[in-house]
Formats: C-alpha cells, sequence, structure tokens
C-alpha cells in the first residue's frame, strides 16, 4: 500500500513537474543572497562575510538540556567556505512522513521540529544541490572540510559559529534517520543535501550528503 | 491494505505472529520482527530528568544529569515499531510494574499516563552508554492492568501518527521509579531527503571525497547502530 521509495520518486516527480526545477526568479519577499553561490559551479568564492555582533546565541554545554521551544528561531545560514549565504523558510513533515524541501533551490530550510542554536540539537538544514536549471544553495556542500565555519543566524540577530567536524555520505534507502534528525543534547548543525549518482528515470539522486558541525564557544 | 505484504510479515514474524493474525489468545505479546523495507513516519525525544512526572501528575525530577535519545521509527499499516534508544548517565537496575521498564506512554507534557508499549531495556554497549535497538510488531502489551486490561490493548501505531504530542517515552530505574528520565515525542521526517532534481552534481559513485574527512562522532556512533542493526536482520 506505501512504500518509502515509491513515495520518495513520487515526491520527486512532483517537484520536477511542479516546475521546482526552475530555481524561482521571484525574489520580492524576504531576503536573498544565495544566488551567486547558487549561480557559481566552480569552487568556492570566499567573500568575506561579516560576523555581526559579539553576542553568540546563549552559552553551548551547560549542564541541563536547553528546550528549542525557549531559544530564538534561525533565520539565516552563512557558509563563508563556499560562499552560502541563505535565509532559512521553516520546513516540516510532509503529509506522507518525509522531509519537506525548499521550493527555492536557491535558500536553504531548517527543519522548524529539530533544535536550534543555544539548545539541544540537532539543527538540522536543508538545501538542494541543484535543480534542472544548474547548481543550486548547497551545490558546492561536499566541498567542505573540517574546521569550516557555519554561522546561524538567530532571531535576535545574534549568531552561532559552528566548526565542520565531518561529512558522510548514505543512501537514501537507507538513510539514518536517527543519526541525522535524532535528539542530541549536543548543540550540532547538519546539513544535509543530495549527492551521489543520479537517477534519470526518477530525476532525482541516490544517495544522501550529511556534513555535521559543532558548536564553537 | 496489502494482503501480501501481512503475509510475508506473518512469515517474518514467525509462530508467535501467526497465532496473532488468526485472533488467537488473550494478550499476546508483541513479536520481534526484522526492520520493514518502509516506514510511514517517525518521532524522536529527547528525555531529560526534568520532565519526569509521577503517577499522581506531580513533578518528580528523575536522575540529575541523565540524558536518553529516543528514535521511533514506525510503520503503521503493519503495526511495526522500530526503536533506537541511547541513555546517557541512567544508572540501572531498572524497575517497573510492567514488563520493561522502558515504555511509551500516552500522556501530554506535564501529564501521567499508562504505558501503551513496554520497549526492551538499554543495555550497556561496551562504550557506557545504554543502548537498545530492534523492531516490535503490535498488538501490544505492557504487563500493566488497568481496569482488567493490559494497558496496551486496543492500542496500534496510528495512534501515535495521529497525535504524537499525546505520548511520552521514558524509563524508570529503582532510585528513580517514576522515571529516570522522560520525553514527549515530536515528529520528525523519515527516509532520504530530496535535495536534487538537476543531476549537475552527478559524482556516479557512491563514495563520496568527503566521507574521508570521517565522521563525527555522533554520526559515527549512528552508524554503529545500523551495522548492528544490519548485523542482527542477517
Amino acid at each position: 500500500m506505501r512504500s518509502g521509495r515509491v513515495s520518495l520518486l513520487a515526491g520527486c516527480l512532483a517537484l520536477a513537474l511542479s516546475g521546482c526545477g526552475e530555481p524561482a526568479a521571484d525574489t520580492s519577499s524576504g531576503p536573498r543572497g544565495a544566488g551567486s553561490a547558487a549561480a557559481t559551479a566552480s569552487p568556492p568564492t570566499p567573500a568575506p562575510i561579516p560576523v555581526p555582533g559579539p553576542a553568540p546565541a546563549a552559552a553551548p554545554g551547560s549542564a541541563a538540556v536547553v528546550d528549542p521551544a525557549t531559544v530564538p528561531a534561525p533565520v539565516s545560514v552563512a557558509i563563508p567556505a563556499i560562499g552560502v549565504v541563505s535565509a532559512l523558510p521553516e520546513l516540516g513533515v510532509a503529509a506522507d512522513g518525509t522531509a519537506e524541501v525548499p521550493t527555492d533551490y536557491d535558500l536553504a530550510g531548517w527543519f522548524s521540529g529539530g533544535g536550534r542554536p543555544g539548545s539541544r540539537g540537532p539543527t538540522v538544514l536543508l538545501g538542494h544541490v541543484d535543480s534542472t536549471a544548474g547548481p543550486a544553495v548547497f551545490y558546492s556542500l561536499r566541498e567542505l572540510v573540517p574546521g569550516n565555519v557555519v554561522e546561524v543566524t538567530v532571531a535576535d540577530g545574534s549568531t552561532a559559529r559552528y566548526a565542520v567536524t565531518g561529512a558522510e555520505q548514505f543512501a537514501k534507502d537507507e538513510f539514518p534517520t536517527a543519526a541525522v534528525f535524532g535528539a542530541t543534547t549536543e548543540d550540532v548543525v547538519r546539513l544535509v543535501t543530495c549527492t551521489g549518482a543520479f537517477d534519470r528515470g526518477a530525476r532525482s539522486y541516490v544517495d544522501n550528503l550529511v556534513v555535521t558541525a559543532e558548536r564553537l564557544p | 491494505m496489502n494482503r501480501s505484504r501481512i503475509a510475508r510479515t506473518a512469515v517474518v514474524a514467525g509462530a508467535v505472529g501467526a497465532v496473532v493474525l488468526t485472533g488467537g489468545g488473550i494478550a499476546s505479546a508483541e513479536t520481534e520482527v526484522a526492520e520493514p523495507a518502509t516506514f510511514t513516519s517517525a518521532f524522536t525525544a529527547m528525555a531529560t530528568p526534568a520532565m519526569v512526572i509521577n503517577n499522581d501528575g506531580v513533578p518528580t525530577p528523575g536522575q540529575p544529569g541523565a540524558s536518553g535519545s529516543f528514535m521511533y521509527r514506525i510503520n503503521s499499516d503493519l503495526d511495526v515499531i522500530c526503536y533506537d534508544i541511547t541513555l546517557t548517565g541512567v544508572t540501572p537496575p531498572y524497575q517497573s510494574p510492567a514488563k520493561t521498564a522502558t515504555h511509551i506512554h500516552q500522556g501530554a507534557e506535564g501529564k501521567a499516563g499508562p504505558p501503551r508499549i513496554a520497549l526492551p531495556n538499554p543495555e550497556d554497549d561496551g562504550s557506557g552508554k545504554l543502548v537498545s535497538s530492534g523492531c516490535l510488531q503490535g498488538p501490544f502489551t505492557t504487563g500493566v492492568l488497568a481496569n482488567g486490561a493490559d494497558t496496551g490493548t486496543g492500542f496500534t501505531l496510528a495512534q501515535i501518527e495521529a497525535d504524537p504530542a499525546a505520548f511520552f517515552t521514558d524509563s524508570h530505574t529503582a532510585a528513580y521509579a517514576a522515571g529516570a528520565v522522560r520525553g514527549q515525542l515530536t515528529q520528525v521526517p523519515v527516509g532520504g531527503v530530496e535535495t536534487g532534481a538537476g543531476g549537475t552534481a552527478d559524482t556516479g559513485s557512491s563514495t563520496a571525497p568527503l566521507a574521508a574527512l570521517g565522521g563525527t562522532a555522533a554520526l559515527a556512533g549512528a552508524a554503529a547502530v545500523a551495522l548492528r542493526r544490519r548485523a542482527g536482520r542477517g
């Protein structure tokens, strides 16, 4: 009756048919800035990203586990090493149980049912690797190396800084839900996109890339 | 409902499952089953001592400094739940009037509520963390009676999907009988993430150059869980 694989493929097909393959040109609402990174298929253009404000979003590593609902929501992400700057629309769970993904290929999004900077983790950010029109916001995610900084700005204007610690690739049909979305006491960010071989019939990649970044003091 | 899939599951579940499907018996125990090919939903809980409520509805803090990461993946068509639980800083022995001391209860945040599922207690995996992984198929029993019936009677996993916030999960120990840690369920996505549509990033192989970076402790740990599960399945 219901197959995760089938629904995944169907979801992908729906995306393609609904014209999500074309990066949205309408930028009339909301901040934008990923366009430059997304349009650049070639390696990093390390434009310096100013780090606003001295106040980090809450102190990491406190003894008590902080409830995400008590701290400000993420509003944008910057990954200077690969030129990513993006607002972070909220993402939830689709009716078939799978992850909602950004409708705008130039924007990453954050899973609002997970952690937030300054609380228990994980803060999960999802972004497309490409669209039918070319590279998307997380196209260069696979170029990240340990130590690269991920900056997540939250609603009160403060910025939490994280350092990349590793990346792993998983077949979508063996996606480690617990490892990526499972609640953790750690204030960590996970960046998720597609990778691996592209199944042209399904118009879908067979793997997911998961980059983990841990909170910097 | 797909009849052939039910049949296949019954075979996997074995004799006990077959008895259940033929409608026999009172309070048949749930069955350890292999991981199904697909899931319809997933839920996590960050369990902490501060969330513990005793049976009278009174906040009763659990073990200081302890925490629990609970992940449940559900196939509600098959009434199968797969669990991946890690407890940190919880000191056994476990203790509960139910048949195990690790449960999913029906109760909103701040409220008490009856257990609906009793899960195998997390045990030391050799690294000092207490872990429990596997899959169970309903109908479920807890060993706790209320009004003469087992509190698992009539419960199905579809009820969690309908209202996850109405359920919490916990582990009880001898020292913290009301619960060492407790957390409400929240839904998370299940399965892979559809974040590419163009094919311009086709790496053509399933080995990422980045994998050479070495995984984080958290992901490495989870990968170990996945490997264990795979081994267990075989």
